[in-house]
């Protein structure tokens, strides 16, 4: 998170906004955000339907080396602007590549 | 005849065995480009760290903590010096220090409550003065803190430097035990390695700005 807020201003530049997804209630991530000065917003989805739809969730195999369900993982989705999902990625975000992705999308958008 | 005989084929099966050998070998020598070196010496009596990075690297003695993968820091070193546990001193170059703010005096707060926070020390900003590294502004950081479930403490030095929008560090941190007293010589060294560093190429967000620049972004 502290990786997004960094590069804050440069995402803003390439017309993109930054949306936070967690499991935790309101309260939690209000907290979680005043830690780490994140001035994005960060949406409290204790129901879990946004990680489900998005990939985030797993009861399935493969599970955690000690046999529990991996649940929700760390998950980078990018979205253009018709809706459509253009970049997926587990684990922690690389910023770099994100943000050349970003400006990969704003060159196509200007190109049409 | 035949106990010769078998000697000879003996001998020529090694040969053969010796030329192939020979191949095998001459060919992984040809399979690419030998890698370079992570640090190459300049006759300066500096160093260059992955073509990115020059310095004067501390003398024998520091061992040299790199980080060729991504994470935390860039590179550092750490020396383990005569007293108790946790006797050491460590510099670590970081690109991407601790908060978020472009702003030198926000992000010194920012960065010092999360500084040293796994240790339990609760670091305390001693003295913070204006200060000028690689001809760019910075601020220089005076901490320190303790741990008296632990019997630990710690000094810091820490310069955050401002390059184009983005803030870097440098950082300097000697853990002592409770009692232990702090040597000035790592600092000193620390000095000497933060006068003597330059970057010897653009970093990927001057880069990023220069062709957001040129799109008119």
């Amino acid at each position: 998170m502290d990786g997004h807020q960094r590069d804050l201003y440069l995402y803003e530049r390439l017309n993109a906004r930054v949306l936070g997804v967690s499991m935790d209630d309101v309260i939690t991530n209000k907290y979680f955000a005043q830690t780490f000065w994140l001035e994005f917003p960060i949406i409290s989805n204790t129901l879990s339907w946004m990680g489900k739809s998005y990939g985030a969730y797993s009861d399935k195999p493969p599970f955690a080396p000690d046999g529990s369900p991996i649940m929700f993982g760390r998950l980078t989705v990018v979205i253009d602007k018709k809706g459509i999902v253009r970049y997926v990625k587990t684990g922690s975000p690389n910023n770099q590549e994100i943000l050349q992705f970003l400006l990969k999308l704003e060159k196509e958008f200007r190109g049409k | 005849m035949e106990r010769k005989f078998i000697p000879g084929l003996s001998m020529g099966f090694v040969v053969a065995l010796w030329l192939m050998t020979g191949l095998i070998l001459g060919g992984c020598a040809t399979m690419g480009p030998a890698k370079p070196k992570d640090v190459v010496p300049t006759d300066r009596g500096t160093v260059i760290f992955l073509e990115k990075y020059e310095f004067k690297r501390p003398p024998a003695g520091w061992a040299m903590l790199k980080n060729l993968e991504g994470g935390d820091f860039e590179f550092g070193f750490l020396k383990m010096e005569k007293g108790d546990f946790p006797s050491q001193t460590t510099f670590i170059f970081d690109d991407q220090p601790f908060g978020s703010s472009r702003d030198l005096d926000t992000r010194a707060k920012q960065y010092c409550t999360r500084f040293l926070f796994n240790t339990g020390m609760y670091p305390e900003i001693k003295k913070q003065e204006k200060a000028e590294v690689m001809g760019l502004p910075a601020l220089a950081l005076y901490v320190e803190g303790e741990n008296p479930n632990r019997v630990e403490k710690a000094k810091s030095k820490i310069y955050l430097v401002k390059k184009g929008d983005r803030i870097i560090s440098f950082v300097c941190t000697q853990w002592r035990p409770l009692k232990g007293t702090y040597d000035q010589d790592g600092f000193d060294r620390f000095e000497e390695l933060v006068k003597s560093f330059k970057f010897l190429k653009k970093t990927f967000y001057e880069n990023f700005e220069e062709e957001l620049k040129k799109m008119g972004i």
